[in-house]
């Protein structure tokens, strides 16, 4: 370049120009001359094609465009003087990339460099094609590169060129490589003696297996041979050792690339190479020099990836976590980071996690580190290393933290404690705690999701309310609050102040007293729910308290006219609500519980992870690969299983009157109970035929406890209970129904102290239903319970049933169920008591079949009549007393709702015989002729007590109505139900 | 009274600060490297003058090679602002004798920090005259007191010069040819369509006048304007003369001009301040005499060549002429080789700017001249971007003519002692933005 005065006198133009005006201008008038040069009928001289490319290649590293001259620099390329071409290939190399069309000219120059016999030119040649090389040119090129890469007669140079540059070509496109053709020379490179060509080779080979080992397992002895070679230190020549280590470069590589073999059968590659390992493990040490250190813990590092991946021995496992320890207790701020990175990494396999636990006393040192980076990788590791064993002192542990850890980390911080309280907690009482101390300490940093959370939990467990009320009660007391503690204090205070009554200091008057005295302390939100909360106070007091709620009354006048809409709003409804007396009590009521719904704080911690590759977080989500709630049981066992924890579950309304459920009794209890109900009803224990699937065909050797059937018919008539009992397994059932849709919860109970392995739930959905399961776990821990929430939309009429298959491996053996899912159609069907003036107009109004459709039914279950009442009301079919002057007959109705027919009436009439109790004669009409044949139908089969497998032979004959029925007559008198009906009928 | 400004920095155009001038304390020092980074080293340099960056507006003109930038934080009035960067620019170059650029500001920063000190006080504007700021910032020595040598002219009165009721003369001139100095200068903004529809014209002009009077004259002015000569006709009951009557828009007087007579009598009538001062401003749209046409015809012969003729055709009278005739061609980037024939003066291609440039010396009335060229142009390796046709422009100059038909009918001079004055009367016409789309 010395001898190019033009270009050095350009060169020195621009950078004297004052300011950047003159520089564009002096660009401008270059690349104009250059073009004129370049568009000169006469042939340039090399030398001036040369200093002209030079120019434009300096001009476009100023940053200015340059759209032309690429032809002039494509054409350098196969110049012959080393200068011009060399010229050419970094041009070429800098204006074009790799999807330029233009590129297609320079193939054919490039490739007659490479298959040249001048090293210089291979070796420009391949630089350009690693650099830029593209699709096209991995096709064209590939096998001449891969001949230049093992040749024996070229130069390491050319050869460790060559390896980089079919690296490139690899991954512009896989296809140029394929294991068949080239797993053998891969193979032979790795006998390679010189370490550049090696490196070189083992870059390429790391990219290969990365992308898949499948036959390259040639390659895994070679590796381990060439570890062999540099552990042992064995000619490897002084310029490839780095502060005395052998080439720690080749090694990192050699490591990565053994990762990405799933296993290494060969007993004694193993062997040698976990000798190797052992050697790296034991020969690393902490000294002062920074590069030798950085570099023998490269090395370390990746060795113990490597012995992870490799799933090796107890042992050795033991001795990396303890090797880890020591890092994470060294003074070094890099080490103890590393350290603490690898051994979240660790957690992810199972049997290290207790080894971990050892160091946890360490790890929380590491909380109080001066590096908030290393603050928050042992955050990390803490949360992930968290299970029900540790949850109490980690959490504890995160709580004192708290209140001296900085701001940046503090929302992090608490989010993460509330998670790990609230999938851990022992007992509901220690989370509200944790919570509730969470808050006091800082509030600040609690987002709305944790007291939210609090509250619904509070909200859905009876039992814990009168905790949580004289909870909020004591740190009300507190001169100085949070306002998120005097939200979560007004809601509870206000749902449940008045369980604590009794307690002194509680009355409605003193919790007034108390909350009130924080409201002037507050935003507008919080005044809101105070306001809320007054009212409640206000309904709980009965009998009325004439002074608080003159108080109250007094507050509720002042905000009235406050400048924020929505505080005014509730002062005015409440104000008004609060005359009306007992009337408040309903309007008031107590909130209902919420729906179980996936923790929305596990979401949010999943948005604000930071960057850290291989965060616990994930680790965790890993764990559990579905949003179901794990609810561990960490009391010891003795002996036979203790029943299942159902916390949310606790006071279930059935039929109005609150119950304990069946699922918290124990199994024994529960079979009893439902032998009860199943008694009662007279259903018999055998397969329902009209089920679509023979549900019971099992070839398990496993035994269900108790009646499936019977189970099934009595999660028919009620909402939760349990769906399924074998020795290992418990599958309670909870649901929920509103209009067509409904939410059945799955309760998936691992009875065992091991896990259950390989869980499988499919749901067989029939036409008229749309099932939704959310995901179902893969392994249930011991002695935990699982729920998977199941979405249920009905479409139309039909007594089809869905089924569940559901599978699961204890040990060795693989048990699976089908089972019956109580979404049947009852479920969809709504009571509706009628008064006579509403009744008997529909029910003249749908006359005759379709609509109105009758049969005699025989062979019926003799049931006196109230029982045949509560039978009905039982599947939500309201009789209304009264409505027929014969005694002997029953008049009801429902409404049925469905996505097809939305909320449609449904009214029938049982006429029976009191000399035979075996037959009577049944009428149903809806405003849908399908709805009214499966309604009618499924009646019968609740009355009916034949064998259910000869049932299906038995056709159901729709009797139409009596001739007479209809038209119906017009002269009877409106007034006279008895007279309207039998003129009707 | 409107804040124009809370700083003022003068830099050069590779954003060094020349000289600087804060006023009050609301902005601080280092906003100015914000202008540097934020506006300077941007493209929107040319296209937007003013700018709100952190709180504070940057509004900056660059006159030859220096960037004037106010800096202000309150809610300022930017006419305001640029006023008086205009007139603080033709206050140095009075005081510098001509030029205003780098070296200049350079070679004078004592007196432009004493003539920053005067024209604005605490971010108000002052007085911006030349002629009473001469009084009293001069450029002179001092003399001391005891000097021999007689004073031979009395100590200008300041205050009484700031305060009197004719502001802008001093009293006591005496010259010994009483002379006046008219020139209309207009300049002709015009851009054509590229089948010669007139898309947008019209004629900014000035009067500027050179007193060299004594005493205090009253002068009287009269144009061939249209509602001065409706209101003459008017007085003195006698039919308008016939001819060509303009109607001037947007007339704006200097200070000197007396407002009442011109709205009663609609005469120019004034008390000139003594030297050169620009006495109107005004607009025209309607019937513009446009001195030149162009015709261009550019055909694009495929990828590689183009063919570009011109003709330009000169439409005022045969006895005048235009001086300095510069058309301005552009061509696409990627221009490589150019050919030209000329009829007349010289044509080059100047990359820098991607135009044909071609310069015509002296163009006679009534004329044509022609420009054909051949252009060769380079291929590209970008994506084919079709060429955007920017239009041609034009400068040129052409003296004793009016684009608008304005000539001047009278101006009369009256003073007590009664002396004769000689009034000479120039015109000139130049190009503003003359710009034909092709």
């Amino acid at each position: 370049m010395s001898g190019m005065r033009g270009l050095s006198v350009f060169i020195s133009d621009i950078r004297n120009c004052q300011n950047k005006e003159a520089e564009i201008l002096r660009v401008d008038k270059e690349l104009g001359n250059i073009r004129t040069c370049f568009k000169n009928d006469k042939v340039l001289t090399p030398y001036k094609k040369k200093k002209y490319v030079w120019k434009i290649l300096y001009i476009h590293m100023l940053g200015y465009d340059v759209d032309f001259g690429h032809t002039e620099a494509v054409s350098l390329i196969s110049a012959p003087k080393y200068p011009e071409k060399q010229v050419g290939y970094i041009v070429t190399s800098c204006l074009l990339n790799e999807n330029h069309e233009f590129l297609r000219l320079a193939i054919n120059a490039v490739r007659n460099d490479i298959i040249g016999r001048n090293e210089t030119f291979q070796c420009l040649a391949l630089t350009l094609v690693g650099n830029i090389g593209g699709r096209e040119f991995a096709e064209s090129l590939a096998p001449d590169v891969q001949k230049l890469l093992i040749s024996s007669s070229c130069r390491p140079l050319v050869r460790k060129k060559a390896a980089l540059c079919l690296l490139r070509l690899f991954r512009k496109n896989p296809d140029v490589v394929t294991a068949d053709g080239w797993a053998d020379h891969m193979a032979q490179l790795l006998d390679e003696r010189d370490l550049g060509v090696l490196t070189s080779s083992m870059s390429l080979l790391v990219s290969l297996v990365s992308n898949d080992h499948e036959g390259y397992s040639s390659c895994l002895p070679k590796c381990v041979k060439t570890l062999e070679r540099l552990a042992r230190n064995q000619d490897v020549p002084q310029e490839y050792t780095y502060y005395g280590i052998p080439s720690p470069w080749l090694q990192v590589k050699t490591m990565r690339a053994l990762q990405y073999f799933p296993t290494i059968e060969d007993p004694s590659t193993r062997r040698s190479l976990f000798e190797v390992l052992q050697r790296i493990l034991m020969g690393t040490d902490v000294v002062k020099n920074v590069n030798k250190n950085n570099a023998s813990h490269a090395v370390l590092f990746e060795a113990l990836s490597l012995v992870m991946h490799l799933n090796a021995e107890k042992e050795m496992m033991s001795q990396c976590v303890a090797l880890l320890g020591k890092f994470i207790s060294v003074r070094e701020p890099n080490i103890r980071y590393l350290g603490l990175e690898n051994m979240t990494r660790m957690l992810m396999i199972t049997d290290a996690q207790d080894i971990i636990k050892k160091h946890q006393p360490q790890i929380i040192t590491s909380l109080k580190d001066p590096d908030i980076s290393i603050r928050r990788r042992a955050l990390d590791l803490l949360y992930g290393m968290c299970d029900a064993s540790n949850a109490k002192d980690i959490v504890e542990e995160l709580l004192q933290y708290l209140s001296t850890a900085e701001f940046a980390m503090r929302e992090e911080l608490s989010l993460k404690a509330a998670i790990l309280a609230e999938k851990f907690a022992p007992d509901l009482s220690w989370y509200v705690d944790v919570i509730l101390q969470l808050i006091d300490k800082a509030g600040d940093f609690v987002s709305d999701d944790i007291w939210f959370r609090v509250v619904q939990f509070v909200t859905n467990n009876e039992d814990l309310q009168p905790y949580a009320a004289s909870k909020v009660r004591e740190y009300m007391e507190n001169i100085v609050i949070h306002e998120t503690m005097v939200k979560v204090s007004a809601y509870i205070l206000g749902e449940y102040g008045h369980l604590l009554a009794r307690l002194p200091g509680c009355s409605p008057r003193e919790l007034f007293g108390i909350l009130h005295e924080k409201l002037p302390t507050v935003s507008t939100p919080t005044i809101s729910l105070l306001l809320s909360t007054y009212a409640k106070l206000l309904m709980h007091t009965q009998p009325p308290d004439m002074e608080l709620q003159k108080q109250i009354w007094t507050v509720f006048k002042k905000y009235e006219s406050s400048i924020d809409v929505e505080i005014q709003q509730r002062a005015v409804e409440y104000f008004e609500l609060s005359k009306k007396g007992a009337a408040l009590m309903d309007v008031l009521a107590e909130m209902p519980k919420f729906p179980e719904r996936q923790s929305s704080l596990i979401k949010k911690v999943e948005e604000v992870e930071d960057t850290a590759d291989q965060s616990a977080i994930k680790l965790r989500v890993q764990q559990l690969p579905s949003n179901a709630l794990v609810l561990a049981d960490p009391k010891p066992v003795n002996g036979t299983p203790p029943p299942l924890k159902f916390p949310s579950m606790s006071g279930i309304k059935v039929n109005g009157t609150p119950q304990s459920l069946a699922i918290e009794a124990l199994p024994g209890e529960i079979s009893s109970q439902q032998r009860g109900l199943t008694e009662e009803e007279g259903v018999p224990g055998e397969v329902d035929g009209t089920a679509i699937v023979p549900v019971d065909e099992q070839a398990n050797t496993v035994e269900p406890i108790g009646n499936i059937a019977e189970r099934f018919h009595a999660l028919c008539l009620k909402d939760s209970g349990v769906l399924y009992e074998d020795p290992y397994i418990q599958i309670g059932v909870k649901a929920e129904w509103q209009g067509h849709h409904g939410r059945l919860t799955l309760f998936l109970g691992n009875k065992n102290t091991s896990p259950l392995t390989s869980v499988q739930a499919i749901i067989l959905p029939p036409a008229h239903l749309k099932l939704e399961l959310s995901l179902v776990p893969d392994t249930i821990p011991p002695r935990a319970q699982v729920q998977c929430p199941l979405e249920v939309m009905n479409f139309r009429p039909s007594r089809d049933v869905a089924v569940l298959d559901f599978s699961y491996k204890f040990g060795t053996s693989l048990v699976s169920a089908k089972l019956r899912l109580p979404a049947v159609l009852n479920k969809f069907l709504q009571p509706l008591q009628l008064t006579s003036e509403e009744f008997f107009p529909q029910w003249r109004s749908l006359s005759g079949p379709p609509l109105k459709l009758q049969e005699v039914v025989r062979g019926v279950r003799p049931l006196a009549l109230p029982e045949m009442e509560n039978l009905f009301n039982s599947f939500r079919v309201t009789i209304c007393p009264g409505l027929d002057p014969n005694p002997n007959n029953l008049v009801a109705s429902t409404t049925f709702y469905s996505e097809n027919t939305r909320a449609m009436l449904c009214l029938a009439r049982i006429e029976t015989d009191p000399a035979d109790k075996t037959q009577l004669r049944l009428t149903v009409s809806s405003g849908d002729p399908t709805l009214t044949f499966e309604l009618k139908e499924f009646i019968k089969e609740q009355l009916i007590a034949i064998p259910l497998g000869s049932r299906a032979l038995v056709p159901a004959v729709p009797v139409p109505a009596t001739p007479l029925a209809q038209p119906p007559s017009p002269v009877v008198d409106a007034n006279d139900p008895g007279a309207l009906l039998a003129g009707l009928l | 009274m409107p804040v124009a400004a809370s700083a003022i920095y003068f830099l050069n155009l590779r954003g060094d600060v020349l000289i600087n001038r804060t006023y009050r304390d609301d902005v601080g020092g280092n906003m100015v490297d914000a202008f540097r980074t934020h506006i300077m080293q941007t493209k929107e340099l040319g296209n937007c003058p003013v700018r709100q960056i952190g709180g504070c507006s940057f509004v900056y003109m660059r006159i030859s090679n220096v960037y004037i930038v106010i800096v202000v934080s309150s809610n300022a009035n930017v006419a305001c602002g640029f006023k008086f960067v205009v007139e603080a620019v033709a206050l140095f170059k009075s005081y510098f004798g001509g030029a205003f650029d780098e070296d200049a500001i350079r070679n004078n920063f004592v007196l432009i920090y004493e003539l920053l000190d005067e024209i604005m006080d605490f971010g108000y504007p002052q007085n911006l005259s030349p002629e009473i700021l001469k009084l009293y910032i001069t450029q002179e020595g001092v003399r001391s007191p005891f000097s021999s040598k007689p004073k031979d002219k009395p100590v200008p009165n300041a205050t009484l010069q700031v305060t009197g009721a004719v502001g802008w003369r001093r009293e006591g001139l005496s010259y010994k040819k009483n002379e006046v100095f008219l020139d209309i200068v207009e300049s002709v903004n015009l851009l054509m369509s590229s089948k010669g529809n007139v898309l947008r014209c019209d004629v900014t002009g000035k009067v500027l006048m050179k007193c060299f009077l004594s005493g205090m004259p009253d002068l009287k002015l009269g144009l061939n304007d249209k509602i001065g000569l409706e209101k003459e006709s008017e007085m003195k009951s006698r039919p308008a003369k016939s001819g060509k009557t303009i109607e001037l828009d947007d007339v704006t007087f200097h200070q000197c001009v007396n407002l009442t007579r011109f709205n009663s009598e609609k005469t120019v009538s004034f008390v000139p301040p003594d030297g050169e001062f620009e006495l109107m401003k005004y607009r025209i749209t309607e019937g513009v005499n446009l001195p030149f046409r162009v015709l261009p015809t550019i055909k694009e012969l495929g990828r590689t060549r183009m063919e570009v003729n011109v003709k330009v055709k000169s439409v005022f009278g045969a006895k005048m002429f235009a001086l300095g005739v510069v058309v301005k061609i552009p061509v696409p980037k990627q221009t490589a080789k150019t050919n030209f024939q000329v009829t007349t003066g010289r044509a080059k291609y100047n990359p820098s700017i991607d135009c044909l440039v071609w310069k015509i010396r002296k163009f006679p009335g009534q004329t044509e001249s022609t420009l054909s060229a051949e252009i060769e142009l380079i291929s590209t390796m970008g994506e084919k971007k079709s060429w955007t046709r920017p239009p041609i422009q034009m400068e040129f100059q052409v003296p004793m003519f009016t684009a608008s038909g304005l000539r001047v009918r009278f101006l009369k001079v009256w003073e007590k002692s009664g002396y004769n004055t000689v009034e000479w009367v120039r015109y000139i016409t130049k190009a503003g933005s003359y710009e034909i789309r092709c």
